[in-house]
């Protein structure tokens, strides 16, 4: 199997397992007292938080790698990594409002999630916008691992600081989410959540970088 | 190591002497601080919220932006008769051709604060006497911050299309985090709160400078490289 | 003490079918962009 069809079985297989995790979160999963079904919004919002940060951690550390290894498929995976990572943070950055009006009252707010999870979006904005603007692959490529070194250093940073820091009060733009202590039922099923959330980007970044690559080639000859 | 801040000081030299000299940049900034500190009276009701609620964003948004405005214009010297290619061709190392760079746009950036600073104080009736000196560290750390990742993206945005554009969009992210320490600060000193509360936001300010200068300058030669 | 629950599973359902249409969108898109020469 190529590298694409067996993405594209990662995602058929993750998008059935992600239903496996609707049954449980909806059939045995406890309802939360105060927060009503809603809350069962939680178990695909925070997986796909967690996994729009991954995508932008790994673009980065493709990038610093592609710096001194100068490999052109590390390029291709950073690209892949990033558009997947979009797809993700565009559903945190649509299921938290909506988990947040019948919760919070409001449609936006500044939490430490959403608020970080924007945050990421606009890195990857910014990396996708930089790569269009250039034509030439060579430098694309390296002023793209520039950008998402600099992106990983500056979450690695977000995420230290809290540490280094802690006596000042949590700004909103820390990226910590404290996991509240889950029951257990609740901790299994958000962690199968993660399970599927991870199968689902590694499928799709496969058939990102098939698409990358097809296109080199196309491209070179 | 002296070899290379004395190539630093030369590229420093050159680009403030060029900007200094047509000064139509410098004047540009400034009257642009100026008219940021306008729009931004115009756009309150000084009936509904105090000054001093909204003077720290004012602030820091208008020094965002000046600096944004400072660093679109970083490379754009080179751009015009491929200087940079002559740059790059002369013995310079490529570290020192980025702390060059780094020291002028800090020089330019300073300049435009030093005026937007008295006339922030002017137009809004802020009293900063007693926190003078809290308050020039924050703003100097913070400028750090800002120019230290804009020299870095300034010098690969030059060579792209619709420079001006993609400048901010890519630099906007990485300015976040000290703008948010800098308000926080800021906030805290002009409320008057004791210089403790403040201390934290300072050392964070000043950790993001060393790690980011550090990466940036690491950086830099693969942006100019061939 | 108002032991009810609140009523929003509206919502829930809501956030539920919009995240497999995401994922089953950006599947799609994969495909036919794959299947371009």
């Amino acid at each position: 199997m190529t590298i694409a069809q067996k993405g594209r079985w990662l995602v058929i297989v993750g998008l059935v397992l992600l239903g496996g995790v609707y049954v449980r979160a909806l059939a045995f999963t406890p309802v939360e007292r105060f927060q009503g079904p809603a809350q069962k919004i939680f178990y695909v919002h925070v997986p796909s938080a967690v996994t729009t940060e991954l995508a932008v951690i790994l673009l980065g550390l493709a990038g610093v790698f592609y710096l001194f290894l100068k490999d052109p498929r590390l390029d291709r995976f950073a690209e892949s990594s990033a558009e997947v990572g979009t797809v993700f943070a565009g559903i945190v950055l649509t299921t938290g409002p909506i988990w947040g009006k019948p919760i919070w009252g409001t449609w936006w707010t500044w939490d430490a999630r959403l608020t970080s999870t924007l945050f990421l979006f606009f890195l990857l904005m910014g990396y996708q916008v930089l790569r269009g603007a250039i034509t030439d692959d060579g430098l694309r490529a390296r002023y793209s691992a520039v950008l998402g070194s600099c992106a990983v250093v500056l979450v690695g940073f977000i995420h230290l600081s809290v540490y280094l820091f802690p006596t000042l009060h949590p700004q909103p733009i820390v990226l910590k989410p404290s996991k509240p202590s889950l029951p257990p039922e609740m901790l299994v099923t958000l962690l199968l959540s993660f399970g599927v959330f991870l199968l689902l980007f590694t499928g799709f970044v496969m058939q990102r970088y098939a698409i990358a690559t097809r296109r080199a080639e196309a491209f070179h000859g | 190591m002296r070899e290379l801040w004395r190539q630093a000081w030369t590229i420093a030299r050159k680009d403030l002497t060029l900007e200094f000299r047509s000064r139509t940049a410098i004047v540009s900034a400034l009257v642009f601080t100026a008219l940021v500190l306008t729009v931004f009276n115009f756009g309150r009701d000084p009936t509904a919220v105090s000054t001093l609620d909204l003077a720290p964003s004012i602030l820091w948004v208008t020094f965002t932006f000046a600096a944004m405005l400072a660093l679109n214009r970083a490379f754009q010297l080179e751009l015009e008769n491929q200087a940079l290619e002559g740059l790059l061709i002369s013995p310079l190392d490529r570290r020192s051709l980025y702390w060059g760079k780094l020291l002028a746009n800090l020089a330019f950036v300073v300049v435009v604060e030093a005026v937007g600073l008295p006339l922030f104080v002017l137009f809004f009736n802020v009293a900063v006497g007693h926190v003078l000196l809290p308050l020039l560290a924050v703003i100097a750390l913070a400028t750090v911050g800002f120019v230290a990742v804009g020299t870095l993206f300034s010098a690969m945005v030059v060579r792209t299309r619709f420079a001006e554009l993609l400048l901010p969009v890519v630099l906007f992210p990485f300015l976040l985090l000290p703008l948010t320490y800098a308000v926080q600060a800021t906030a805290r000193l002009l409320a008057g709160r004791p210089l403790s509360e403040v201390a934290g936001w300072l050392r964070l300010l000043a950790a993001y400078d060393i790690v980011f200068v550090a990466v940036a300058s690491w950086l830099f030669p693969y942006t100019v490289e061939e | 003490m108002d032991s009810g629950v609140p009523q929003n599973a509206g919502y829930l359902i809501a956030a539920y079918i919009l995240v497999p249409t995401i994922l089953i969108a950006y599947a799609v898109s994969l495909y036919r962009r794959s299947q371009r020469p």
